[in-house]
C-alpha cells in the first residue's frame, strides 16, 4: 500500500471511526488455552492470566478501547469485537 | 574554537605558539601541561604528530621520555630545533618532516608507548583521520595509548548552536587569509569506535569545543566494525539543527504528510553481534528517533526498520499500512538469518493491533515477542530477558504527553481555523486565538478528571467551565452588554466542543479515533444558527 493522501487519511478516520465506536469485546472462554497472547498485548489491561487453569479472564471490560489487538494475536480466535 | 586561525598562523612559525595560546584563551597550554605531566613517563617512547615548534615535545622531554615529532613543515621544524638545541634536549628529542599520513611506512609496528597529537586531525580530511588512526594503531606497543586533543563539534543543539554562529565569520576571515581551513571533529565516538579504539574524554574546555581524549586501543572493535553487508547503516542519537528542526516540524505538524521517514532495512546500534537482538520498528522518522535515544549507549541490538508508509506503529498497524507482510519482507531483504544466530524478532507491543504475530512465525519461523508499548522500556526489558511487568505494557496519556498531543493538534486545526479568521475576520483573531488555544491546553491538563469516556462527552462538562468562567469574567471585571454576552458563549461553545472532539483522535485511551466528526459539523450547524436566529428572536437585531 502507497501512503495516504491526506484526503484518504481522513476518510479513512471516519469509516473506521464508525465502525469502532459501537463494538464490545467479548471472549468464548471455552476456546481459550492460555497463550495470553492477549494479555501481552493489550495496552489498557482488560486481561488477567488465570496461571492455575491455564485460561484468560476478560476482567474490565470498560477499559476497552476497541483496538483490536487481542482478536488478532488470539491464536485460538476465542476473541470477538462486534 | 578561534583555533580555526590556526591555519594563518601556521605561515608564522615564528609567532605560532604566542598566536595559538591567544586563539585558545591559553587553554591549550593547559592541555599540553597535562599531558607532559600525567602521561610522560621517563624513558618512554613518544611519537607526537604534528608536533609544530616543538613546545610539548620539549616538556615532554624534559619529564625525560624520548620523543620523535612530525610535522610536514620544515619551516616549523626549524624552529622546533632551535627550541631544543636552546633547552639541551637534542639527546631526547628527534624530529622528522613528513606527511601525518606517511608515519606507518616510516615508523616500525609497535614502537611507541604513547601517540600524541594536539590540533592536528581537526586539519585532516575525514578519510585521512581515519587513516592516520588506524597507522597509530599499529605503532602502538602493546598497552599503549594515543592522546588526542582536538577541537570538536559540542555535543548539545544549543551548544552547536552558538558554537556555529560564533565560529561562521571566523571561517570566513580565515579563509580569506589563508584559502583554507580547519574543520572540528563531530561525533568523534563514531570515529574511535570505527578505527578500533575506546575514548575517554579527559578535559574539556571552551564549552566542550576543546577537549582531550584518551584512545585505548581495542582488538575487537576492527572486527566488530565492519557491518555485515545487508545493513543500511548505523543509528546513533544526535542532537543537532536538523534533528531541533524536525522535532519543531513534528511537535506541530506530524499529522501532515508527507511524513519524514527513515529508509528501510536493517541497522546497527552500539555494537551488536550475532547473539544481539532484532528490534522491529516502523519508519517514521520521528520513531526511528525516538527509539534510538531511548536505547543509544544502553545496549548493542540490530534495529529492523519495516516500511510502514512513514506512520507510526500504533496508527499504520491500526490503518493496514504496518502488517505481518511488511516485516516479513523485511527480514527477507536484508537476510536476517545471516547476520544473527538466533530466530527471534522483538516487536513493538503496539503494532500488535496489525501485524499478524502468528503469520510471522507461521510463514518464515521467526520467534515474534511482544516489547514494551514504550521504547524507553526496552533497555530493562531486554536486561530481564524480554519480561514484560504491567507497567511496560499499559499505555498511560500523562500531562506531558497530553500537552504535546493538545499542540499537535492545534499545530494542524489552529491552521485550519486561525488563518481564515486572520483573513476574513481580522478583527476577532485574538479573542479566537486566545480562547482556542486557553481551552485546549486547559482541557489537556483536566481531561482525566472530567466526567465523560469520550472527547464529545467530556465536552459538556468542558463547556460548563468556560461558560462559567465568562459569567464570572462579566460579573467580576469587565461587564458587557447582552448581545456581546451572547456571541461570547455561542463561539465558546463551539470552541469547547471542537477542543474536546478533536483531542480524541490523539488520545490513546479512547476509542474510535476521531469519531465525532458527523457530530461536530451538526453542532456547528446548531450553534450557526443559534448565533443567526437567537439575536431575531430576541429582538437585538
Amino acid at each position: 500500500m502507497s501512503e495516504p493522501t491526506l484526503w484518504e487519511s481522513l476518510s479513512e478516520h471516519l469509516v473506521l471511526a464508525r465502525r469502532l465506536r459501537g463494538l464490545e469485546i467479548s471472549l468464548d472462554p471455552e476456546a481459550c488455552k492460555g497463550t495470553w497472547q492477549c494479555y501481552e498485548v493489550c495496552p489498557v489491561g482488560c486481561w488477567t492470566p488465570d496461571r492455575v487453569h491455564r485460561v484468560v479472564v476478560l476482567h474490565d471490560i470498560d477499559q476497552c478501547i476497541a483496538c483490536g489487538a487481542c482478536v488478532l494475536q488470539c491464536p485460538e480466535e476465542a476473541i470477538e469485537l462486534s | 574554537m578561534a583555533t580555526v586561525f590556526m591555519k594563518w598562523l601556521e605561515t608564522e612559525p615564528a609567532d605560532y605558539d604566542r598566536g595559538i595560546q591567544v586563539l585558545t584563551l591559553g587553554r591549550l597550554r593547559r592541555v599540553h601541561q597535562a599531558i607532559a605531566e600525567r602521561y610522560a613517563q621517563s624513558e618512554s617512547r613518544i611519537l607526537e604528530i604534528g608536533c609544530g615548534t616543538g613546545s610539548l615535545a620539549a616538556m615532554m622531554a624534559r619529564k625525560g621520555a624520548h620523543v620523535i615529532g612530525v610535522d610536514a613543515s620544515q619551516a616549523m621544524l626549524d624552529q622546533a630545533k632551535r627550541r631544543i638545541e636552546g633547552e639541551q634536549l637534542g639527546d631526547r628529542v628527534e624530529f622528522v618532516q613528513i606527511d601525518a599520513s606517511l608515519i606507518g611506512e616510516r615508523f616500525d609496528p609497535g614502537s611507541f608507548d604513547l601517540i600524541v597529537s594536539t590540533l592536528v586531525f581537526s586539519e585532516l580530511p575525514p578519510d585521512e583521520q581515519e587513516f592516520v588512526l588506524q597507522a597509530c594503531a599499529g605503532l602502538l606497543a602493546p598497552g599503549g595509548t594515543i592522546l588526542l586533543a582536538d577541537e570538536f563539534v559540542p555535543a548539545g543543539w544549543f551548544q552547536r548552536l552558538w558554537y556555529t554562529l560564533i565560529r561562521l565569520p571566523l571561517v570566513f576571515v580565515t579563509w580569506i587569509l589563508t584559502r583554507t581551513t580547519t574543520a572540528a571533529l563531530s561525533h568523534p565516538d563514531d570515529l574511535f569506535g570505527r578505527t578500533g579504539f575506546r575514548p575517554e574524554r579527559l578535559l574539556t574546555f571552551l564549552g566542550g569545543s576543546l577537549a582531550l581524549y584518551r584512545l585505548f586501543p581495542t582488538d575487537a572493535a576492527a572486527g566488530e566494525g565492519v557491518l555485515p553487508a545487508t545493513a543500511v547503516g548505523r543509528l546513533s542519537h544526535k542532537s543537532n539543527l536538523r534533528t531541533w528542526l524536525a522535532d519543531l516540524w513534528a511537535l506541530f505538524f506530524r499529522i501532515i504528510p508527507p511524513y519524514p521517514k527513515v529508509r528501510p532495512g536493517l541497522y546497527a546500534i552500539g555494537s551488536p553481534d550475532r547473539a544481539s537482538p532484532v528490534l522491529v520498528t516502523g519508519n517514521f522518522d520521528l520513531t526511528v528517533r525516538r527509539l534510538v535515544q531511548a536505547i543509544d549507549g544502553a545496549v548493542d541490538a540490530w534495529i529492523l526498520v519495516a516500511d510502514s508508509a512513514g506512520i507510526n506503529v500504533w496508527c499504520a498497524a491500526g490503518g493496514g499500512y504496518f502488517t505481518a507482510e511488511k516485516v516479513i519482507a523485511a527480514v527477507k531483504s536484508s537476510h536476517l538469518d545471516q547476520v544473527v544466530d538466533h530466530h527471534a524478532l522483538v516487536l513493538p507491543q503496539l503494532c500488535a493491533n496489525g501485524v499478524d504475530g502468528w503469520r510471522i512465525r507461521r510463514e518464515i519461523g521467526w520467534g515474534v515477542h511482544w516489547g514494551p508499548a514504550k521504547a524507553v522500556d526496552i533497555p530493562v526489558y531486554l536486561a530481564n530477558h524480554r519480561k514484560k511487568t504491567d507497567a511496560m505494557r499499559w499505555v498511560r496519556f500523562p500531562a506531558k504527553d497530553r500537552m504535546e498531543m493538545v499542540t499537535v493538534t492545534l499545530g494542524f486545526y489552529a491552521l485550519l481555523i486561525l488563518v481564515p479568521v486572520a483573513i476574513f475576520w481580522r478583527g476577532l483573531f485574538w479573542p479566537i486565538a486566545i480562547s482556542l488555544l486557553g481551552l485546549s491546553y486547559f482541557y489537556g491538563l483536566v481531561m482525566p478528571w472530567l466526567p465523560g469516556r469520550d472527547g464529545l462527552a467530556k465536552s459538556v462538562p468542558l463547556t460548563v467551565i468556560a461558560l462559567t468562567g465568562l459569567l464570572v469574567y462579566t460579573r467580576l471585571f469587565d461587564p458587557m452588554a447582552a448581545p456581546h454576552m451572547f456571541n461570547w458563549a455561542v463561539g465558546l461553545t463551539g470552541l469547547s466542543v471542537f477542543s474536546a472532539a478533536e483531542l480524541q483522535g490523539m488520545s490513546p485511551r479512547m476509542r474510535g479515533e476521531q469519531a465525532n466528526w458527523g457530530w461536530e459539523a451538526m453542532i456547528a450547524a446548531g450553534l450557526g444558527l443559534i448565533y443567526w436566529l437567537g439575536p431575531l428572536a430576541l429582538g437585538w437585531r
